[in-house]
């Protein structure tokens, strides 16, 4: 076995074993594909928005999906950081320590896709399998960014969490179709990925510009993973 | 992996080390000088202690020395091997006691036999054999602590360091660690424990005593 697959499988094996992470793998996508998604549509009328019943259900798969890859990803890195420090001075450096956590947010991330795809098909079936699969592994991509990014700035889990919830709520309710539109609402990170999920859920294909606008976005939230593993695993100024 | 140092040759030498935090948002922002040019040295074959009160230093020190903490100033001419056992044990939960051996020694870049070697003698020379499949969770304190100074040790290095390294441990295992300590110094491994309170004075060849940001024989 290589190094690589040492760190990055003990770390997997390091959430796999919390519990609580299987109960919620479970029953967060069924509680937003079978409820939220029944009460989003609700929300977005009185925001103005015109969300369809269907999309409504497609997006909730994402939303699940972007919902417990950012907890998995603050809680990976808040709770390991002082052992994935030790590690990485005694031998392994911070870019492999972090090679290996992003290496576990990715099969985590692409577990709870799955999860939420089958949900999804589940409730309502899909009409574009391949691209609602692809979309709901955008929305958990640049979620792995922004849960790392919030848990290297954020020490404290209680401040830390709640911060992962605000921006997923100020995400999940300026989303398409949940406003009048226009404003900063046009600029949120997912907002690529949820026009894709709501048109492949509704059998619809996408410009192929969205899908490398979306991808940029996935990627860029991976890079900021990195970048975050990377400076909870160096040497701290203070 | 073996010592490759003489008895008497320099493992860690430290030249004046400072070292500041800040602390709160302005108008409260505060800082706070730990260290003020602290020097240390530790040869090969020597015990040494760093003792200081709760607040000194002495913990900020070691980090730096080991690589956790950047320093403002002074230099540090760091050994080839180390090993550090923190104060709190910077361990996974969920992992087993074996599966920290086995990470460690992809860090120190042991082979697998020299891993497997290392694990099973110091899981019986520190006596928690029965632990090796355990969950950290599932340990008590002084059982982690024992874990927390096997990962310091597993790879021999030329320099030991050791933070406060037998809270937890009952009275027997306290002893054993002393044996365990003199026998590696005898070996030509160079070792600084750090601790507020040093009982065993006579066992240690030096004592450096943090003071107002300095280094001073005790």
């Amino acid at each position: 076995m290589t190094a690589f697959a040492e760190v990055a499988g003990s770390f997997v094996r390091e959430q796999a074993r919390t519990p609580l992470n299987l109960v919620l793998l479970v029953f967060i996508p069924i509680f937003f594909v079978v409820i939220f998604a029944s009460v989003l549509g609700e929300f977005a009328e009185a925001l103005g928005g015109d969300l369809a019943e269907q999309a409504a259900t497609s997006i909730s798969a994402g939303w699940a999906a972007a919902f417990l890859c950012g907890t998995l990803a603050f809680f990976q890195l808040n709770s390991a950081r002082d052992a994935d420090r030790r590690l990485a001075s005694a031998g392994l450096g911070p870019w492999r320590v972090a090679t290996g956590r992003i290496a576990a947010a990715l099969v985590l991330g692409a577990l709870v896709s799955a999860v939420a795809y089958l949900t999804l098909w589940l409730r309502s079936g899909v009409e574009h399998p391949p691209h609602a699969a692809l979309a709901i592994l955008i929305f958990a991509a640049i979620y792995i960014g922004l849960g790392a990014l919030i848990g290297v700035l954020v020490r404290g889990q209680l401040e830390g969490s709640l911060i992962v919830v605000l921006v997923f709520a100020l995400d999940v309710f300026s989303g398409p179709a949940m406003t009048s539109g226009g404003g900063l609402t046009s600029f949120t990170p997912t907002r690529d990925a949820a026009e894709l999920l709501i048109a492949a859920g509704g059998g619809r294909d996408s410009p192929a510009s969205d899908w490398i606008g979306a991808a940029a976005v996935a990627a860029g939230g991976i890079a900021i993973a990195m970048v975050a593993f990377w400076l909870s695993a160096r040497s701290r100024g203070s | 992996m073996e010592a490759t140092t003489r008895d008497g040759d320099p493992v860690l030498s430290a030249r004046g080390l400072v070292k500041s935090f800040h602390r709160g948002l302005p108008p409260r922002r505060r800082t706070i000088e730990v260290l003020k040019g602290a020097d240390l040295e530790v040869r090969a074959g020597e015990l040494v202690g760093l003792v200081g009160e709760n607040g000194s230093g002495k913990s900020t020190l070691m980090q730096i020395v080991v690589g956790l903490l950047k320093r403002d100033g002074g230099e540090v001419e760091p050994p080839g091997t180390l090993g550090y056992c923190p104060q709190l044990p910077m361990v996974w939960e969920k992992l087993t006691v074996s599966e920290h051996f086995q990470l460690f020694g992809r860090a120190y870049s042991l082979d697998e036999a020299e891993t497997d070697r290392a694990e099973s003698d110091l899981l019986d020379e520190l006596q928690f054999e029965r632990y090796r499949d355990f969950r950290i969770e599932e340990l008590s304190g002084g059982t982690r602590q024992k874990l927390n100074l096997a990962l310091a040790l597993m790879h021999d290095p030329e320099l030991l360091l050791l933070d406060e390294p037998y809270a937890g441990f009952d009275w027997e295992t306290y002893l054993r660690f002393w044996e365990m300590s003199e026998r590696r110094r005898d070996a030509g491994m160079g070792i600084l424990i750090v601790s507020h309170l040093l009982a065993e004075r006579d066992r240690l060849d030096r004592i450096y005593s943090l003071v107002d940001g300095r280094t001073v024989p005790a």
